[in-house]
């Protein structure tokens, strides 16, 4: 009979181990796929979260920036026919850098030496910010601050000692409440506000003189169709007048876009026609009298429906041309006749006021303006203004993602970490018996780890991936649903693949750390403690 | 069955169990379970010497502690007080990697409820503790059948446990339990789970075991076939030794020990 010498067990090759492992996930499939589930389910969640979030991101970023480029027609079509309301000015000025074009551009207008420059920009940025302070504020409060005082008028109101002495004593009483700058500051802030407004009320004046030589320069037409205008003549005259009307940047973007608001708004005059409205009641089954300039838009965003509006416009336009000339021939004909002359007076005057406004219709005929068709921009505009109603709040909160969608991002990940830890504790657990035999069989503690945080890798890594997939997909699904297609070129390939990889190393990492410990507890007992176990 | 009895009773007597060397001594060995403040006590004090290449049987009632001893002294658990020594070796004194060790290679389990890995094929079953000992696969297969051969399942190498009976399990966790040519066998109730026919097929696989590799037995049992082929007998109640005998004078007694151990 050998005697028994106790020596130390060899360990397991990582090779040999993996193959025990994958055996034993290929008997158990089936349990195996439902572990896989929960994890993807988790992954998938946080995935579709994540992706969603970061899409609306670039949606919301996307947006803002088109959205900046179709107003600035709008604000120089504001800048070029106002001088501006104090509030407006300050607005416009706290934007500004020192240097900025509108910095440099109001200075001149109001011959502001530059320390009163400097000092009016720094005064404005102040206001801005105190202004900003009372917007911010809900009723009550502001009611209880500066009762109803409103834009310069807050500070006219706080210059006032007793408007100020309220001011303070009821902020003293709002612990939730801090004021954004030291009272020292508000009263310097304060006195020299006069001195403020005199200089706000030099830069209306200095404006007020280029809108008027602007307005010569207009000549009669509307303001967007001057700004409309190719040739530059315009652009140079506004220059002249002192505003900082770039002509290689700024001209030719505000030229476009005034271009296409001027196309929507013949477009929309189409619709006034008689004609027009007939063939709209029609199509919509209402009375002309219903027809709105919103239903012919409604109309339009249909592919078919824009091109039967088109049409129908051509037939109209090409029917007023043949009604006009025989009106002329009409006309032509009773001039020949005197008796019908006097007759027909009133007739011909009727005719002569159709003729003329026929001829309006046909002068507004449409001129395409560039490859995209006024109907389209519309509905580009309107695919914008949605988006930015829908990404309201983005671009603040942890990593720009909106203070919602962090707050949902950090649910989803306890969500998944819980899930995907129930998930391996149980896939553990429900094999102490297993570990307990191998541990009867002479495995080393070190085995049985290795065992499981592999197994847990391989549940981890194809969850994860399958999760990823799947809550991208969803995430991608929903967002066009909502943004509609033409936001596919603002989706953020590179952030989508970089929080896949971040979902997937969580699963991964989740599934291990949750599986470690239990294999761990497991491992260290005695054979037959944790058989005893379950 | 009487003819098996005559062939036994005609081996030659084993030698004086004097001059046989010690392989598992217990000393004071007990055991309790604290499960949320109810402590059961499954040992009170055992003593006891095993000798190499003997065929002991460990009898009592259930809950008199029977399984409890067996996973002492196979270094399965640890004692509440009282030691184990394996060949002279304290068990509580080995580190994971030497118990690891001693398991693997120094002593084979059976248990009851077999306890077959699921996953894995009744071959794979087999070399899984060679595997584990760092024998090399190829030559784990070959001995690996060769043990499936001895327990008359080599044509059933391929199958899992699923696709076996009772019999057939016990019989690849027999094959398992030889699998590094252990010292010692531990059986806590081999054919507890089996019919009399089968029951008979896993005894006499061990006592032919015991007696051409010499491998030392120790079977906890309540199938009274196993007082015709063990060499002594134990008896196990309410977590003492009651009594321990062996085979030869046991004869006399039979009679008057029926009842208890029924």
């Amino acid at each position: 009979m050998k005697p028994i010498q106790v020596a130390d067990q060899p360990r397991l090759g990582l090779l040999r181990t993996t193959r025990i492992t994958v055996d034993g996930i290929r008997y158990r499939l089936f349990r195996t796929s439902v572990t896989v589930a929960v994890i993807a389910m988790a992954v998938a969640f946080l995935m579709n979260i994540l992706s969603e979030s970061l899409m609306k991101r670039a949606v919301a970023h996307d947006t803002r920036e088109q959205i900046a480029r179709m107003h600035t027609v709008h604000d120089w079509a504001a800048r070029l026919t106002r001088p501006g309301t104090p509030e407006e000015i300050i607005a416009s000025l706290s934007r500004a850098e020192e240097h900025d074009a509108v910095y440099r551009e109001t200075a001149a207008m109001a011959k502001l030496t530059p320390e009163a420059m400097a000092e009016l920009h720094r005064s404005a940025r102040e206001a801005a910010d105190i202004l900003r302070f009372f917007d911010d504020l809900d009723y009550a409060r502001r009611r209880a601050l500066i009762h109803a005082a409103s834009g310069a008028g807050i500070f006219e109101r706080l210059g006032t000692p007793t408007g100020f002495e309220q001011f303070k004593t009821a902020l003293a009483g709002m612990k939730s409440v801090r004021f954004i700058m030291r009272l020292n500051d508000l009263t310097r802030f304060l006195s020299a506000w006069p001195k403020t407004l005199a200089r706000i009320e030099q830069v209306r004046q200095g404006r007020a003189q280029a809108i008027r030589n602007v307005d010569a320069a207009r000549g009669g037409r509307t303001i967007l169709a001057a700004l409309a205008e190719t040739g530059g003549e315009f652009g140079q005259a506004v220059r002249d007048a002192g505003f900082a009307f770039d002509a290689q940047v700024t001209a030719p973007g505000v030229a476009d876009r005034a271009q296409r608001i001027l196309d929507q708004r013949r477009l929309e005059k189409s619709a006034e026609s008689i004609l027009m409205l007939q063939a709209i009641a029609q199509r919509r089954n209402v009375v002309p009298t219903d027809v709105t300039v919103a239903m012919m838009w409604g109309l339009l965003r249909g592919r078919r429906a824009a091109t039967w509006y088109r049409g129908r416009l051509g037939q109209s336009i090409d029917t007023l041309k043949t009604e006009n000339q025989k009106l002329a021939r009409e006309s032509e004909e009773l001039k020949k006749n005197d008796e019908q002359i006097r007759k027909n007076n009133e007739q011909i005057k009727l005719n002569d006021e159709k003729t003329k406004e026929n001829l309006h219709t046909i002068r507004e005929k449409l001129v395409p303006a560039s490859d995209l068709t006024p109907e389209r921009h519309r509905n580009r505009e309107a695919a914008l203004a949605r988006a930015e109603r829908l990404t309201v709040g983005m671009g603040r909160g942890w990593m720009g993602l909106g203070e919602r969608m962090g707050w949902l991002l950090f649910v989803s990940m306890l969500v998944c970490v819980i899930g995907i830890s129930n998930a391996m504790l149980m896939s553990v657990t429900e094999r102490f018996r297993e570990i307990a035999t191998m541990k009867c069989l002479g495995a080393l503690d070190g085995f049985i780890m290795i065992m499981f945080v592999l197994e847990s890798c391989f549940l981890g890594v194809v969850g994860g991936l399958i999760g990823a997939v799947l809550g991208s997909l969803i995430g991608l699904g929903r967002m066009l649903a909502a943004f509609g297609t033409t936001f596919m070129a603002s989706v953020p390939v590179v952030d989508l693949l970089a929080a896949m990889i971040v979902a997937v190393g969580l699963g991964v990492v989740l599934a291990a750390v949750a599986a470690v410990y239990p294999s761990f507890k497991a491992a260290r007992l005695a054979p037959m403690e944790a058989m005893r176990v379950e | 069955m009487s003819e098996k009895k005559h062939e036994m009773n005609a081996t030659p007597p084993k030698p004086d169990h004097g001059r046989r060397r010690v392989i598992i001594r217990t000393v004071g060995l007990k055991k309790h379970y604290d499960m949320k403040g109810v402590v059961t006590e499954a040992l009170r004090g055992v003593d006891v010497e095993i000798y190499t290449g003997e065929f002991i049987s460990v009898m009592g009632p259930s809950g008199s502690g029977k399984t409890t001893f067996f996973n002492m002294i196979g270094a399965l658990d640890s004692p509440s007080a009282g030691r184990v020594f394996i060949d002279e070796v304290d068990a509580a004194q080995l580190t994971a990697e030497e118990l690891a060790y001693l398991r693997c290679n120094k002593i084979g389990y059976i248990f009851q409820s077999y306890n077959l890995i699921q996953y894995m094929t009744a071959l794979e079953n087999v070399t899984t503790p060679m595997i584990f000992g760092g024998v090399l696969p190829d030559e784990a297969r070959k001995r690996g059948m060769e043990l499936l051969d001895l327990v008359g399942l080599g044509e059933r190498w391929h199958h899992r446990p699923i696709e076996m009976s009772g019999g057939q399990q016990q019989r690849v966790a027999i094959a398992r339990s030889l699998a590094n040519q252990p010292s010692v066998l531990l059986c806590d109730e081999p054919t507890g789970n089996l019919d009399l026919a089968t029951g008979q097929g896993i005894l006499e696989v061990l006592q032919r075991l015991n007696e051409i590799k010499g491998v030392t037995v120790i079977c906890a049992t309540h199938d009274h076939r196993m007082l015709d082929i063990c060499d002594r007998l134990m008896w196990i109640r309410d977590g003492r030794i009651q009594r321990i005998a062996r085979r030869d004078e046991l004869h006399i007694e039979v009679g008057a020990i029926g009842g208890e151990t029924a």
